[in-house]
């Protein structure tokens, strides 16, 4: 992996140094004085790498195995009528291969509307694609460095995308035209964005750990959150735009109101561990959090001072801030799943409530560093080291009833043979 | 969805405090909230409309078509349109889709105010200067006027014994202001003469009066409810009356008796008031005070004054409550600012340090059973992955309720971002100094970053020392 060396000096997702430099050195602090290019991943020994406690201490194959005995318990406690069995796996099968972007991609993400794909990558460029045949409709070119995430605005017609120019810029999506005036303010590497729900405000997080939530009409800062004291992972609204969700390397969670700019709660795990990304629940009563303790956890944010309902394992994340999504699966897609990359390449599907493994996909040969579903298709994508967009389709009829299968193989490129998993 | 987490007390408070920033775009004239409370209409002396966001304070469109001061603003229910009346003597009902002109109405008098159906927004009402008022149907290109009576009912006992001279005066009435009911169904009418008039809708008779004062009734409001109503007239004295269920079908208007509740007046400095208007609920009446800097607030169960809101130092002429917020904006006189007033939230410092709980006294900490037991780490991860084992809804929506009836989470019409807002704003545009001294608006000063507005709003801003860098990047 030493050739990521000559990564951009910048997308957030790719950096990470040289594993022997890492034994070498002693440990350091964890900010990015000691390289040209703050690398995101923590292989620098971050203090907690040293406590065992945040490396999760479970059996190898625990996933496979929590699995049965689990089913096993909600087959027997779980008095629900007889309503159509909960899959117990989902069968996501490869289906579109988009190519072209020449460095890591570090955010892959469907449109609101869910006709089109954008992609960052630390190529400088992002690729807007149709989401159903794979076709490139824009290439848009105009950040000075990587970067390292999108926003879509609710209504698809604008994308905001963060880079290491510590500039934000928004797009016209149809066009393909960049909005003339870039959101500057911050100073350092933007990690994250997102768009209040009306589309009126924006949130940002960088790596100089501060949250600006700006005035999208103006290109203002409208407050600036006084967050975290390291740089932040993850900026999220909530459904309704009342709350802003941040997390930081310093292993807190914050919930902001977004009309005063207070800290409503703060989260934090006893372990403390670096949280690289976080999203509300489709219904905003939750928020999911990625941690570099190859953990995802599910936190009621509500109740007390924040209680942990959820923990997904099984994936390996310990050096980049991978990103996921919730997903829906099943009869009157009334079930949810949490989907997440892993360092190893692949892409894990857990269904919230069981915490059993639905899926994993065999994905990529490098980190998957993002993977996002579809507002309303039962399909996902998901992109990472190895440059490459995948779009994954549930072909199962039980999950999908009528809508599946006609456009099983159209648009998908039988020329580009997967890559042979090399995990397996 | 943050109600869960802000503090009770906070969310207790009902009325607005102190000054927490003002918005400036022109000189203001009229404002009025959009149902769902985002949006902020407001009527320029220069007959320009600016809708702002009343989450960023920002300029969300600007709306071009009246030539003279904006004289009153009505939203449609879905708050997709908005009827404005000029002092051009023309209506418009502005689509927010796009900012086009829908309609324009034509009338050959100044127009007190113009008010949309709440059901139909091809329907208006309109008070006009020297005038029958008027029911307009814009349905169709060319708009169709139905005049209504300014006359009160008189029974046909009254009319048979009626005085030459009483007829003339009832000739000579005019309606000052009209309203829809929330349903539709009837509009109340306020004339010049005193009279408080209901008329309904569809057949477009006067149903019922009542002779509320001998002077002029300035402005009626009603709350949105429709079961109260609150009458500024002429004669110093703010009214409020309570109403039956106009569009209940066994109410006879005959036997009706309309008692006024409370008779809101400053007795010592014999104040006459600007403008009034209802908290959402109806339970706080405020009013803007001719001459001076005050808005008064009363509360309407002992009808008591419980709140002077003040800070500018300018007179206020329209005040308005947000729909749900204790939150109420008003327009400066002189300025043409519009400030604003709202309940300040302190930091609960608690929810920063989440090891840490807010308590009213010491309280005895009891150790637990097993807290210093020294257990394998390995052991309490498993020990805590086992209990997850709930069944999680990440996905189930619940409806929030507000109590004004309104879905706050159905953010319905939404209204497109435009980016380019800002560019149309950097045209000329002048500012009164003082008397007859004029300079261009200055891009900055349309922010929050004046002495009053700034402390306030940037609460957390300040703390941190953004505030600075706020304004080098504003």
């Amino acid at each position: 992996m030493s050739s990521t060396r000559d990564l951009s000096p910048s997308p957030k997702r790719h950096r990470e140094d040289d594993d022997e430099d890492t034994s070498a050195s002693p440990p350091r602090k964890r900010t990015a004085t000691s390289s040209p290019s703050p690398s995101r991943s923590r292989t620098n020994s971050p203090p907690l790498a040293t406590s065992p406690t945040a490396l999760p201490s479970r059996p190898a194959h625990r996933p496979s195995r929590s699995e049965s005995r689990e089913n096993e318990d909600s087959y027997y406690h779980r008095a629900t009528p007889p309503s159509p069995p909960k899959p117990t796996s989902l069968h996501y099968t490869p289906h579109l291969l988009l190519t072209g972007h020449k460095k890591p991609i570090s955010s892959a993400s469907f449109s609101p509307s869910g006709t089109l794909i954008a992609t960052a990558s630390a190529d400088c460029t992002i690729k807007i694609w149709d989401a159903h045949t794979g076709a490139l409709h824009h290439t848009l070119s105009g950040h000075l460095a990587g970067i390292s995430t999108l926003a879509w605005s609710p209504d698809s017609t604008t994308l905001a995308s963060g880079s290491d120019d510590k500039t934000i810029r928004l797009w016209n999506t149809s066009t393909g035209s960049a909005h003339p005036k870039p959101f500057i303010g911050h100073h350092n590497y933007i990690y994250s964005l997102a768009f209040s729900p009306k589309g009126n405000m924006l949130v940002s997080g960088s790596y100089d750990e501060a949250v600006f939530l700006w005035d999208v009409r103006s290109a203002r800062i409208m407050r600036s959150l006084p967050a975290h004291s390291d740089p932040i992972g993850g900026v999220e609204f909530v459904r309704d735009g009342t709350l802003i969700v941040s997390c930081a390397n310093d292993g807190l969670i914050r919930v902001w109101d977004t009309a005063t700019g207070q800290c409503l709660r703060t989260i934090v795990h006893e372990d403390n561990a670096p949280v690289t990304s976080v999203k509300f629940s489709p219904n905003g009563k939750y928020i999911l959090a990625w941690t570099l303790d190859s953990c995802i956890r599910l936190w009621d944010y509500v109740e007390g001072k924040g209680r942990c309902v959820k923990t997904y394992q099984g994936h390996t994340n310990k050096k980049y801030s991978l990103s996921g999504a919730f997903g829906v699966y099943g009869e009157g897609r009334k079930h949810a799943f949490v989907a997440s990359g892993s360092e190893d390449g692949s892409v894990f599907l857990w269904d919230v409530s069981s915490k059993n493994v639905l899926q994993r996909l065999e994905a990529h040969t490098g980190a998957v560093l993002s993977v996002d579903t579809h507002p309303s298709e039962p399909l996902i994508v998901s992109a990472g080291m190895d440059k490459t967009v995948r779009v994954w389709r549930c072909s199962d009829v039980l999950v999908n009833g009528a809508e599946n299968g006609h456009r099983e193989h159209e648009g998908y490129d039988d020329e580009v043979e997967l890559p042979p998993y090399p995990f397996a | 969805m943050n109600l869960a987490l802000v503090d009770p007390f906070v969310l207790a408070q009902d009325c607005p405090e102190v000054i927490t920033g003002h918005l400036r775009s022109g000189h203001s004239t009229s404002i009025r909230f959009s149902h769902r409370g985002h949006l902020l209409a407001s009527g320029r002396h220069d007959g320009i409309i600016i809708i702002f966001d009343i989450e960023t304070n920002g300029v969300a469109r600007k709306l071009r078509g009246h030539t003279r001061q904006i004289q009153s603003l009505s939203w449609s229910t879905n708050d997709r349109y908005l009827l404005s009346a000029g002092q051009d003597w023309k209506v418009v009902l502005w689509d927010l889709q796009d900012g086009s002109r829908l309609r324009t109405v034509r009338f050959e008098a100044p127009i007190f105010i113009a008010e949309l159906h709440p059901k139909n927004h091809h329907l208006f009402v309109a008070a006009v200067v020297e005038d029958q008022p008027v029911l307009v149907d814009t349905s169709n290109e060319t708009p169709v006027k139905h005049p209504l009576s300014s006359a009160p009912l008189r029974t046909q006992e009254e009319r048979d014994n009626a005085t030459e001279k009483q007829t003339a005066q009832d000739a000579r009435v005019a309606t000052t202001v009209t309203v829809f009911t929330p349903s539709g169904d009837h509009i109340i009418s306020g004339t010049s003469k005193g009279w408080l008039n209901i008329i309904d809708t569809t057949t477009r008779e006067t149903v019922y009066s009542n002779r509320i004062t001998n002077n002029i009734i300035v402005f009626v409001r009603l709350t949105p409810s429709g079961r109260d109503l609150v009458i500024n007239a002429s004669d110093r004295v703010v009214r409020t009356l309570h109403l039956p269920d106009l569009s209940d079908p066994a109410l006879d208007f005959s036997t009706l008796q309309l008692e006024v509740e409370h008779k809101f007046q400053d007795l010592v400095q014999r104040l006459s008031w600007n403008h009034v208007s209802f908290s959402p609920t109806g339970e706080y009446v405020t009013a803007s005070t001719w001459m001076n800097h005050h808005i008064y607030v009363w509360e309407r169960g002992q009808g008591s004054l419980v709140k002077i809101l003040e800070g500018t130092k300018e007179e206020l002429s329209a005040v308005e409550w947000h729909p749900f917020r204790p939150f109420v904006a008003a327009v400066g006189v002189d300025t043409g600012r519009i400030w604003l007033w709202s309940v300040l939230q302190p930091q609960r410092w608690s929810a920063l340090a989440p090891d840490f709980v807010e308590v009213e006294e010491n309280h005895e900490y009891v150790e637990k059973e097993d807290e210093f037991d020294i257990q394998p780490l390995e052991e309490i991860h498993k020990r805590r992955l086992n209990q997850e084992d709930e069944e999680v809804d990440v996905l189930t929506i619940e409806p929030v309720k507000t109590t004004t009836g309104v879905d706050a989470g159905d953010i319905g019409f939404r209204m497109p971002v435009l980016l380019d807002i800002e560019a149309s704003d950097s045209e000329d545009e002048v500012v009164a100094v003082g008397a007859g001294q004029y300079r261009r608006r200055n891009d900055k000063e349309w922010v929050n970053d004046d002495d009053v507005g700034d402390t306030a709003t940037n609460g957390t801003g300040v703390q941190n020392g953004t505030k600075r860098r706020r304004n080098q990047y504003g």
